[in-house]
């Protein structure tokens, strides 16, 4: 029995690109001597991930998560690098290994959308070689579990967006893995049909000590579902740890919401503590640099009839845009 | 070796539960099958209202060789078209990726995986034609003609697969290759004439390059007692190099693959 962890050494994908000039000219040159570039998608990333763990992988678009999960998933050969998942090296595409793992993507479908979900499971069935038993259950008991019932019976085209997306999950997780590649799964979908996801993910890691590696846009995701994120950015690893250190550690300021009592009318120059994102009478937000924030906090109890104050870390969505936004720094 | 034959039986029997919902479908196939095939016999009893004798081919003989080639065309264009098709579509939307996750070779996979069963009305025709010739020819029925006939009818049907996948191979490197697939398919139309009636230049072609002249002349050959034990030789050996070839080319090709949207 091979355990579910995930090891990446050093890893590293580069792409040769054609290079050329606009012009026909350049167009007639590039066919005889191409000119190539290379483009770094993933630049030498280390990481660890251990059975059963839920690991949000995050970075903007083209920061090389989709390169990372392909090459862990045997679909593209790593230009240098170490990869062990479960035990296999993934671009021997052993069977072994294909076995033990499963890939959903959410913006492309797995299922053939002319005939029903069903069918497809079954074709899934003869192609991993699951027992029959073990396959109907199984399936029977995804199905209720997603609400899925007769829409299974229907052609795939005729579903909803999430309809559809959680008769891929149930295809995708038929044959056990051990291994889930997840690569933005509740892309797309209204909140309800997110949280049926992440309850079905959560339930699986759970039952079979699963180990997931999940990239999505949805903070909501990452915080229901992993206590470890991985963050990169152009290639590099940014981030390896705990949420709560993601945001203890990039997020520069802090909130401040304060509500006051009756001031008799006055209004209080509320500049002069911080950048004031909201006023009103009697409630007031303010974002204070982090350091500044217990001096600013005392200020404030001494100056001002405060009744309640609060100090919170700014959302973890911003705190997120604002380390991508940065210019490439952390070398 | 028994799996792949397996899984095309699973996928052939849910192609065809789901096709047999669109019942409209078949009779639009049996129009335009009955319409294409009533043109090609007008064609051939307009030749032989001038000449008795085609390339030393009688026009029973003829009847035979486009029977053939009905039938031919029936069987390509019902397994291994249609499954070319899906295959070159997945490329370009980058769903291939979920066949290559699967613990079963992708080439099976990929070849095995859609049966359009309308297009075996075509199968149908090409066998009544086939009767029809048969019966004007007088030919007495042999062991060795129906096992001639059989082998090359296969291994003209391994051919066509493997020059097909080929061309749809291309699709690694050049996404785009809807345009070779339907020349390849208007090439094939030179299969209703047997190809000694072509110069030798295009013979060639029709032989080695598209091999029309396997998949339909050498089975009509085989049914009008014309193919030798040689030739029945050359034919297997042929369509051996060609499965090798090709399946050394898909290997090279996949591992050029690298996704739509890497």
């Amino acid at each position: 029995m091979s355990t579910n962890s995930i090891t990446v050494k050093d890893l590293r994908k580069t792409y040769k690109v054609p290079e050329r000039e606009a012009g026909l000219k350049a167009a007639i040159k590039s066919l005889v001597a191409r000119k190539t570039k290379d483009v770094h998608a993933v630049d030498g990333i280390s990481f660890q991930i251990e059975p059963g763990e839920i690991v949000g992988f995050l970075g903007p678009n083209g920061a090389g998560k989709t390169t990372t999960l392909k090459m862990l998933s045997g679909l593209l050969y790593p230009t240098s690098g170490e990869l062990s998942v479960a035990g296999h090296v993934p671009q021997k595409r052993e069977r072994e290994f294909l076995q033990q793992i499963t890939l959903v993507m959410g913006q492309r479908s797995q299922l053939n959308w002319d005939i029903p979900a069903i069918d497809s499971y079954d074709l899934y069935r003869a192609i991993y070689g699951i027992p029959q038993e073990q396959f109907i259950a199984d399936r029977d008991k995804m199905i209720e579990v997603m609400q899925l019932k007769d829409l299974v019976k229907k052609p795939v085209r005729n579903l909803s967006l999430g309809e559809r997306m959680k008769a891929e999950m149930v295809g995708a997780l038929l044959h056990q893995p051990g291994v889930l590649f997840l690569d933005e799964p509740t892309i797309g979908l209204d909140v309800t049909m997110q949280r049926r996801i992440r309850a079905f993910i959560q339930e699986y890691n759970q039952r079979y000590n699963a180990t997931v590696l999940l990239t999505s846009h949805y903070m909501a995701d990452v915080q229901a579902l992993c206590k470890r994120v991985i963050v990169i950015h152009h290639g590099k690893l940014l981030f390896d740890g705990d949420l709560t250190q993601l945001v203890e550690r990039f997020s520069a300021q802090k909130t401040l919401v304060l509500t006051m009592s009756d001031m008799n009318g006055k209004t209080p120059d509320m500049a002069q503590y911080g950048t004031v994102v909201t006023q009103e009478p009697n409630r007031v937000v303010l974002r204070v640099a982090k350091s500044d924030a217990p001096q600013v906090t005392a200020r404030l109890l001494a100056d001002l009839p405060v009744t309640d104050l609060t100090v919170d870390d700014p959302p973890i969505e911003e705190v997120i845009e604002s380390v991508f936004d940065a210019p490439e720094t952390s070398e | 070796m028994l799996k792949p034959i397996k899984l095309f039986g699973l996928f052939a029997r849910i192609s065809i539960l789901n096709e047999v919902q669109y019942r409209a479908n078949f009779f639009l196939q049996v129009l335009q099958s009955s319409l294409s095939l009533g043109t090609g016999l007008i064609v051939l009893s307009v030749v032989y209202s001038y000449t008795d004798n085609l390339g030393g081919w009688s026009q029973a003989e003829l009847l035979a060789v486009y029977g053939v080639f009905v039938l031919m065309s029936g069987l390509i264009g019902s397994l291994v078209l249609p499954n070319m098709w899906a295959f070159m579509e997945d490329v370009r939307e980058g769903r291939l990726d979920f066949t290559l996750t699967k613990p079963e070779d992708a080439q099976v996979l990929i070849s095995v995986r859609v049966v359009a069963i309308w297009r075996l009305v075509d199968v149908v025709l090409g066998l009544i034609v086939l009767g029809v010739a048969i019966t004007r020819m007088g030919l007495e029925a042999s062991w060795w003609l129906a096992f001639a006939f059989a082998a090359t009818l296969i291994m003209g049907m391994v051919l066509l697969y493997c020059v097909l996948l080929l061309a749809s191979i291309l699709s690694f490197w050049f996404v785009r290759v809807w345009e070779l697939m339907e020349m390849m398919q208007s090439i094939f139309q030179a299969g209703r004439w047997p190809v000694g009636i072509y110069p030798d230049w295009l013979r060639l072609g029709l032989t080695y390059l598209i091999p029309v002249a396997f998949a339909v002349t050498v089975p009509a050959e085989a049914l009008t007692g014309r193919l030798t034990p040689e030739l029945l030789a050359g034919t297997l050996l042929f369509t051996i190099v060609a499965l090798v070839v090709t399946r050394l080319i898909w290997k090279w090709g996949l591992r050029n693959y690298s996704g739509a949207s890497a």
